[in-house]
């Protein structure tokens, strides 16, 4: 049980590249932090460094409030589960999960029943005698896991574990790792480029870019909140779409537009987003997530009333409906993703996923299956204005309060 | 190939069967050569000199001749310690630097391993005599140990490079995994690493076994008579003025056999060392 400290930590390798920069983290007892981003953020250096396994340049890193920079690994008493499992390839299964403890000279027995103990849990049992080459790939990760928990750590360090495995088998073990985490309450650290995995296992996120924190938060506030266009971008599937906007001064308040679109700003979202004052006839980063983008069909929405306005008729009505025509429809059963060409400029600094590629000017909803709308049509969209997210351009911060 | 015109190009199953055949017949020809000469001192080891010149006939006189004249079996004994000790020093060496080179970071790691490498590029020959002073001065010629040191230090840039290679081979993961496990560098190196280097140590262990049981130029610059290995002492035997062929063929017989044991017993670790790095 314990605590990881991370203060200004900053990582810069010998050719001069900066992995991780002024890193701020605090993983409390018992804790599941995800370190998540795109591949080269520095998550996995950054948990490197934890481990003792890369020297850290500048700041200090402390577990239970001790400063454990020049702290050897073995020192550190903390176990890592390695992407590719790094299982002894000589030694048995039984062997693999009793290793460390015998380094650190633990009794037979004790030794015995701590393996035991684990290969119970993990449903080892039967293949404690075979070599990991003898193993499935799950059973492999179970045996990592395994490792790494006879040890009773202070805390666990998971650098993408599960990312050798088929979809099936990870979205199987993510669950386990999440209830083995908790039964155990070791405090832990597990990095992953999938924002899935993030979102579904941390109890708290940790967003990293470019060797910078985003933003730490629990995984709804996350995505209910992002501090900025990266963090929008990156969370979410599909991604938000971030569309480049004017903020502008409408009849009844303030109205977004662009292209030929405008929506209006209800007044619950200008309490909330109290800087957006300041945007009045400025550019701004408008980002809508699928899910609040419904087929107009089926939200019941009036044909030309607005939902979120109080303005019936006049020019301001139609401000939560947009029309755009449908370039896709994808099928996914529990729902349909419609992907639609806006007549504007999607925010080019958006951050996807990187496997997230996507055309510029289009934009997805997240529709529901029996909407009906087809390919190669004009589709009336309702979008739910209480829910946009309103970014700075220049800086990709989310404007939010003044 | 172009097919010609109004005759049926050969079918593939058909052209498939003439190269196998084509193979079989050079693979043939190729082992005749490499074998004949293992068949000619075979045949010729049973034979007196008088047979040798007629071809024709098999005695054991040969024998009685290299045992009158050889002290083959401590000759035998001679090369097995020479080989041993020279194999053993080879071993600790490149296993270590070997590990050192592929797995940690240090200063200068590169151009040490490029020295070492270069090592290899130098013939014996070329620095046979400055070795021979050096370990003049130090005491060590008409002995085991400088015959031994020798052999180690010609041995140890290969087997150095081959197992910096081998150990490059293992996942950087798996060596801090040891780490934190709580091992030091040292029992990682001992618990895993070397462990799992066994096909790269049998490959280093056959090639160096093979090069110094064969060699005769160290063994007769830096031995004396009485402590002389099985080659350099064959190598006495055909300097007299009568050179008896089946005696020195019989010599040559018995001092194959242990390479070629040592050969079949590692064989197939030798070509798994051998092949490896070449991509998995």
């Amino acid at each position: 049980m314990s605590r990881i400290e991370l203060d200004s930590v900053t990582k810069r390798f010998p050719d001069g590249t900066t992995a991780v920069r002024a890193l701020d983290l605090r993983v409390g007892d018992g804790e599941l932090l995800v370190l998540v981003g795109p591949s080269g953020c520095g998550k996995t250096t950054a948990l490197r460094m934890i481990a003792g396994l890369e020297a850290v340049t500048s700041g200090t890193i402390s577990i239970d409030g001790v400063v454990v920079n020049d702290v050897e690994p073995r020192h550190r008493d903390i176990a890592m589960v390695f992407q590719s499992y790094a299982l002894y390839p000589h030694l048995s299964v039984y062997e693999n999960m009793a290793f460390s403890l015998r380094y650190r000279g633990a009794r037979k027995s004790e030794i015995q029943a701590r393996v035991a103990e684990a290969a119970r849990i993990l449903e080892l049992e039967p293949y404690l005698r075979r070599k990991p080459r003898e193993l499935s790939g799950g059973q492999r990760q179970r045996v990592a896991m395994g490792r790494a928990i006879v040890r009773q750590p202070r805390a666990f360090l998971m650098d993408e574990p599960l990312s050798n495995l088929d979809a099936k088998l990870r979205v199987q073990m993510r669950a386990e790792i999440a209830q083995l985490q908790r039964s155990l309450g070791t405090t832990t650290v597990y990095v992953t480029h999938d924002q899935t995995e993030a979102m579904t296992l941390g109890t708290r996120v940790a967003v990293l870019s470019g060797g910078v924190l985003q933003q730490v938060a629990p995984p709804t506030e996350l995505y209910r909140r992002p501090a900025n266009l990266f963090v929008a971008g990156f969370i979410g599937s599909p991604p938000m779409n971030l569309i480049d906007a004017r903020l502008e001064r409408g009849d009844g308040g303030p109205l977004v537009v662009f292209g030929p679109h405008r929506l209006r700003v209800p007044p619950s979202v200008l309490a909330g987003h109290s800087g957006l004052d300041r945007y009045l006839g400025e550019p701004v980063v408008v980002g809508i997530r699928p899910e609040h983008l419904a087929d107009a069909a089926l939200a019941g929405a009036p044909p030309a009333g607005p939902a979120g306005g109080p303005a019936p008729g006049g020019p301001a009505a139609g401000e939560s409906v947009i029309e755009l025509p449908i370039s896709l429809r994808e099928e996914l059963g529990s729902e349909v993703h419609l992907h639609a060409t806006i007549g504007a400029a999607a925010h080019a600094g958006a951050a996807g996923d990187g496997d997230d590629v996507r055309s510029l000017a289009t934009i997805v909803a997240r529709a529901d299956p029996r909407s009906r709308i087809a390919e190669g049509t004009i589709a009336r969209l309702v979008v739910d204005a209480a829910e946009l997210h309103f970014f700075d351009p220049a800086t990709g911060a989310s404007i939010r309060d003044g | 190939m172009a097919a010609h015109p109004g005759r049926r190009p050969l079918g593939p199953r058909l052209r498939r069967h003439v190269w196998a055949w084509a193979l079989f017949a050079i693979m043939i020809v190729i082992a005749v050569v490499m074998l004949y000469p293992f068949w000619y001192m075979a045949d010729n080891a049973f034979r007196s000199p008088g047979q040798f010149d007629r071809q024709s006939g098999h005695s054991l006189a040969g024998w009685s001749e290299l045992f009158a004249n050889l002290p083959v079996a401590s000759q035998m004994l001679n090369s097995t310690l020479v080989c041993a000790a020279a194999i053993a020093i080879i071993l600790v060496v490149s296993t270590s630097s070997g590990f050192a080179f592929a797995k940690l970071r240090f200063r200068g790691s590169g151009t040490v391993f490029l020295l070492v490498v270069s090592a290899l590029m130098v013939p014996l020959q070329s620095i046979i005599i400055p070795e021979y002073v050096n370990l003049a001065k130090l005491g060590l010629t008409n002995s085991y140990a400088g015959a031994v040191l020798v052999y180690a230090a010609l041995g140890t840039p290969f087997a150095t490079f081959l197992m910096a290679t081998y150990y490059r081979g293992i996942s950087d993961e798996l060596i801090e995994a040891a780490i934190i496990d709580g091992l030091g560098y040292e029992r990682t190196f001992l618990r895993i690493a070397l462990p799992l280097s066994l096909p790269a140590i049998a490959t280093v262990t056959v090639l160096q076994f093979i090069q110094i049981w064969d060699d005769l130029l160290v063994g007769l610059l830096f031995l004396p008579p009485g402590q002389r290995t099985i080659t350099a002492g064959l190598a006495t035997l055909s300097a007299g003025r009568t050179t008896s062929i089946p005696a020195l063929m019989a010599g040559s017989l018995i001092s194959a056999v242990p390479a070629i044991v040592v050969y079949l017993i590692f064989q197939r670790h030798l070509v798994k060392g051998l092949t490896l790095g070449m991509g998995r």
